[in-house]
């Protein structure tokens, strides 16, 4: 077996001391660590950056296009306004009554024996109710018999294109004058003719869902 | 594992530098790092919110580009209505047209006045206001003003009448007198 012998052992336990000083190492420690927190901040420096960039190049974008959407979008809301009130307006339109069609079955009612002074119609709140008052004279033999005929001569008419059709005589009485009809004293009878009713049809409710009768066991 | 022996002095040291460390630590997270990352995540907020408003806004356009071809007939329709009423107050135009009107269906004398005027209750007229006219026709003939009540029925789709009154004149049997309460729908000016 060979003899060794370490002739510079203080010096070599002294480097070693020297390499094991914690402040040197703890420095070392400290700077490593340091570069690395470093490059890592450096990385996250590089993509805020690169993000920030992106993010101006989409402002850039929007900025671009926004005032084309805010048109869009106030061109949309004005359109959809316009057809939400042409269909309100065409409703309103296709609810409206005409008058014209009323005088003219009124006048297909008017016979030579009764004469019409007054007449005065009404549409009522609900838009459906119509109320015509009719105030005349009849001259016949028979006057009350002429005003019954024009009475239900108006039902007739009425009920050939209206609902809920009402007709009755408010008044109706003897004239105290006569009219002159080709030479002869005629009896007159003055009357006074309401009638009501409605453009459409009454809404029918809707019947009631019929029972289930659910079986019971002993059944 | 044999931990060298430190000296109190070696451990102050250590124990300072580590304390310096944590500081370090601390600073770099809090004042660098930090607004860093907060900077960066709002970046990305932004990102995301402007991508979403592109994303509908394209959505948003064809929406607005299928509306206005949808709504073609209804803004022809519209257009028309709109056309019914004249530009300025419609009291300065109104009973002139009717008196027009009336005169050109051999009724004489006709006579419109503003008895009132109020907005409607649907949201959806919100820029339509109803005028309520009184009509006075003193000197006509029953079939002449059946005829021109047709007519204006069939000519003004926005205008309804509300009440009609027919009375004989009683020095002129051959003539009556009508009264026309009609309601006109026009566009705010």
């Amino acid at each position: 077996m060979a003899l060794h012998l370490n002739l510079l052992h203080e010096e070599i336990l002294e480097q070693r001391q020297r390499q094991r000083d914690p402040l040197k190492i703890g420095v070392l420690v400290l700077i490593g660590c340091g570069t690395m927190l470093f490059l890592y901040y450096l990385w996250t420096a590089y993509r805020t950056l690169e993000i920030k960039s992106r993010l101006g190049n989409v402002q850039r974008e929007w900025a671009k296009i926004e005032p084309k959407v805010t048109a869009a979008q106030k061109h949309a809301a004005e359109l959809t306004n316009m057809v939400t009130a042409t269909r309100v307006l065409d409703n309103y339109i296709d609810k409206r009554f005409f008058w014209a069609p009323v005088l003219e079955k009124i006048s297909h009612c008017v016979g030579p024996n009764v004469q019409l002074t007054a007449f005065d119609g009404q549409i009522q709140e609900d838009e459906r109710t119509v109320s015509l008052m009719i105030e005349g004279v009849a001259a016949a033999r028979e006057p009350r018999s002429a005003a019954e005929d024009l009475r239900q001569m108006l039902r007739e008419q009425l009920e050939k294109n209206y609902h809920d059709v009402k007709v009755e005589f408010k008044t109706l009485e003897d004239a105290e004058t006569f009219a002159n009809l080709g030479g002869v004293r005629t009896p007159m009878a003055r009357y006074s003719i309401s009638a009501t009713f409605k453009t459409t049809e009454e809404p029918k409710p809707t019947p009631a869902p019929a029972k289930v009768k659910h079986k019971t066991e002993s059944e | 594992m044999n931990f060298p022996k430190l000296s109190t002095d070696e451990i102050k040291k250590l124990a300072l530098s580590t304390m310096g460390f944590v500081f370090l630590l601390y600073a770099y997270f809090t004042f660098f790092l930090g607004p860093l990352n907060r900077s960066r995540h709002d970046a990305q907020n932004a990102i995301a919110d402007f991508q979403h408003k592109l994303d509908t806004s394209k959505s948003e356009m064809q929406k607005a580009t299928n509306l206005e071809r949808q709504a073609k007939d209804a803004t022809a329709r519209f257009a028309t209505l709109k056309a019914l009423s004249p530009e300025g107050a419609p009291i300065a135009w109104f009973p002139p047209r009717m008196k027009g009107f009336f005169a050109d269906e051999h009724v004489d004398k006709a006579a419109a006045r503003l008895e009132n005027n109020n907005t409607f209750k649907e949201t959806e007229l919100a820029a339509w206001t109803k005028y309520n006219w009184l009509i006075e026709l003193p000197q006509c003939d029953y079939v002449a003003v059946g005829q021109a009540l047709a007519d204006l029925e069939n000519a003004e789709p926005l205008l309804s009448i509300k009440k009609l009154s027919i009375h004989t004149v009683a020095e002129q049997p051959q003539f009556q007198q009508v009264a026309i309460s009609a309601t006109t729908v026009i566009e705010k000016r």
